[in-house]
């Protein structure tokens, strides 16, 4: 069960935080930006 | 279900790849930290996932992936040499068969360091790379955490996920890896933009950092508790209020003490009384011996090397009090004993060389944060902010790393190379923006105005 848990929550976020890199175009280039934002 | 489970996921993680490439990357950063085909044997374990994730990455970089702005600095060089070095040890070593099989992974490990920070080249990029090692981790960490609030620690035998003690799955090594990510845990959740700092990402790091704190307790290994105590002591730099931070401390280790199992008080007490503990005097008598080995050995004996050794070891027992203490000196003798010490692995294994390298990518490390610490802290900046706290997080981390490194044999834990490719990834990019900045500062001065995209 605490198996389960665990991997259950942080393969979720895994799989939001790739989501969400997917829709980021500065992941590849900051070239548009003046400067790394925050 | 589970064995699916984590196939597809790992699948479809290798599948988002081919959107973006550098998913590649974290898909091997996940594979080589968590080890999924471990978990899901008959899946994953059929096929070689991390060879295959580790081609993906580097053809996805080199097939796809712009490389204007890679370099390579001094550190990946010394990685390089330690990898042609150990290398040529493993094909001289005392004992060619087992060298090979460790060979086998700590060539990926090094190979990946010097590639990772090739891949580094935007400030998304070292934070999602941060962001998957710590979420990797952090699944061991979530789950030992938890087991031990349920009672389910004990020298030995805490069970993390897996029923072998492979990789980071050991109880000394989780002990002092889980207390190494706490800084990286704190940066995220004060810097991050994938998940930006909200009361989730608080409650969530909150947590993870207590399941660190709690793994030492867990697994009974000590060098995890030095190493807590140890960031502890590195904190005190950069906290703002630090009587409030001590005062903070000493409350949670007076409230934790009765809580803490009888069994972790005892072994915790050899640490004082470290004569009357095998497995410290074993220690102590492997270090003597692996000396010794490099006077007729200086450039080591390659992997494994330590399986040469017999150690008559002295355990003395002292007992009663006062007047009536009696000394019980009994000698116990022991074979084939591993290094429990990263330094000594090193040294046994690759030589005076192989010490060397190692302690020069080290020290290089902790001096190259320094120096970004001091450049960017009193910058306030728009996005100028992040980098600062972050060389500084990398750098206790590799201090932690490196005391629990003292009494643990990980000179070549994957992990480590990670934090150190993390480290060259952001030395060689805010190297790279900063003498951007400094150019655009000089050449047109009246524009720069703070117009820094926000995150999506």
């Amino acid at each position: 069960m605490i198996d389960y848990f665990s991997l259950a929550l942080t393969h979720a976020l895994l799989a939001i935080a790739c989501w969400r890199l997917l829709q980021r175009d500065d992941l590849d280039s900051e070239q548009e930006q003046d400067e790394p934002h925050a | 279900m589970l064995d699916l489970a984590i196939t597809l996921f790992t699948l479809a993680f290798l599948a988002l790849g081919f959107r973006k490439p550098f998913l590649w990357v974290l898909a091997f950063l996940y594979i080589d930290t968590l080890s999924p085909q471990k978990i899901s044997y008959s899946l994953l374990a059929s096929m070689s996932i991390s060879l295959v994730a580790f081609v993906l990455a580097f053809m996805g970089w080199l097939l796809l992936d712009d490389k204007r702005d890679s370099r390579f600095t001094m550190r990946q060089g010394i990685i390089a040499v330690l990898l042609v070095y150990s290398g040529l040890t493993t094909m001289f070593a005392d004992f060619p068969v087992e060298a090979a099989e460790k060979w086998s992974w700590v060539w990926k490990a090094l190979v990946f360091a010097i590639f990772l920070p090739l891949t580094l080249r935007t400030r998304l990029r070292i934070e999602a790379a941060a962001l998957v090692l710590v979420l990797s981790v952090g699944t061991i960490i979530i789950n030992g955490g938890i087991k031990t609030v349920g009672g389910g620690g004990g020298y030995g035998t805490l069970r993390l996920l897996l029923d072998t003690n492979f990789g980071l799955y050991e109880g000394s090594i989780i002990s002092a890896v889980s207390i190494a990510v706490i800084p990286l845990i704190v940066w995220l959740m004060k810097h991050g933009t994938i998940f930006k700092p909200d009361w989730r990402v608080k409650l969530f790091g909150i947590a993870l950092i207590f399941a660190c704190a709690l793994i030492p307790i867990g697994t009974q290994a000590r060098t995890g508790l030095l190493c807590l105590g140890f960031l502890g002591v590195l904190s005190l730099r950069t906290v703002k209020r630090r009587f409030l931070y001590l005062g903070v401390m000493a409350a949670l280790v007076a409230v934790a003490i009765p809580f803490l199992p009888e069994s972790f008080a005892k072994r915790m007490d050899t640490i004082e009384n470290h004569k009357a503990d095998q497995s410290a005097s074993t220690r102590v008598a492997v270090w003597m011996w692996t000396l010794d080995y490099v006077k007729d050995h200086p450039l080591g004996g390659g992997f494994d090397a330590y399986r040469s050794n017999k150690l008559k070891v002295e355990l003395v027992t002292v007992t009663g009090e006062g007047n009536n203490t009696s000394k019980d000196v009994v000698e116990v003798e022991e074979k084939s004993r591993a290094y429990h010490s990263s330094y000594f692995e090193m040294l046994g294994e690759q030589g005076w060389p192989g010490l060397f390298l190692w302690l020069w990518l080290l020290v290089s490390g902790l001096w190259q944060m320094e120096k970004i610490r001091s450049r960017w802290k009193n910058r306030t900046g728009p996005g100028e902010t992040w980098q600062a706290p972050l060389a500084n997080a990398l750098q206790q981390s590799l201090l932690v790393y490196m005391l629990g490194g003292a009494f643990v044999g990980i000179a070549f834990q994957p992990f480590c190379y990670m934090l150190i490719g993390l480290q060259c990834g952001l030395w060689s990019y805010l190297k790279r923006i900063d003498s951007q900045v400094v150019q655009r500062r000089f050449e047109k001065p009246a524009l720069r105005v703070g117009n820094a995209v926000a995150a999506p």
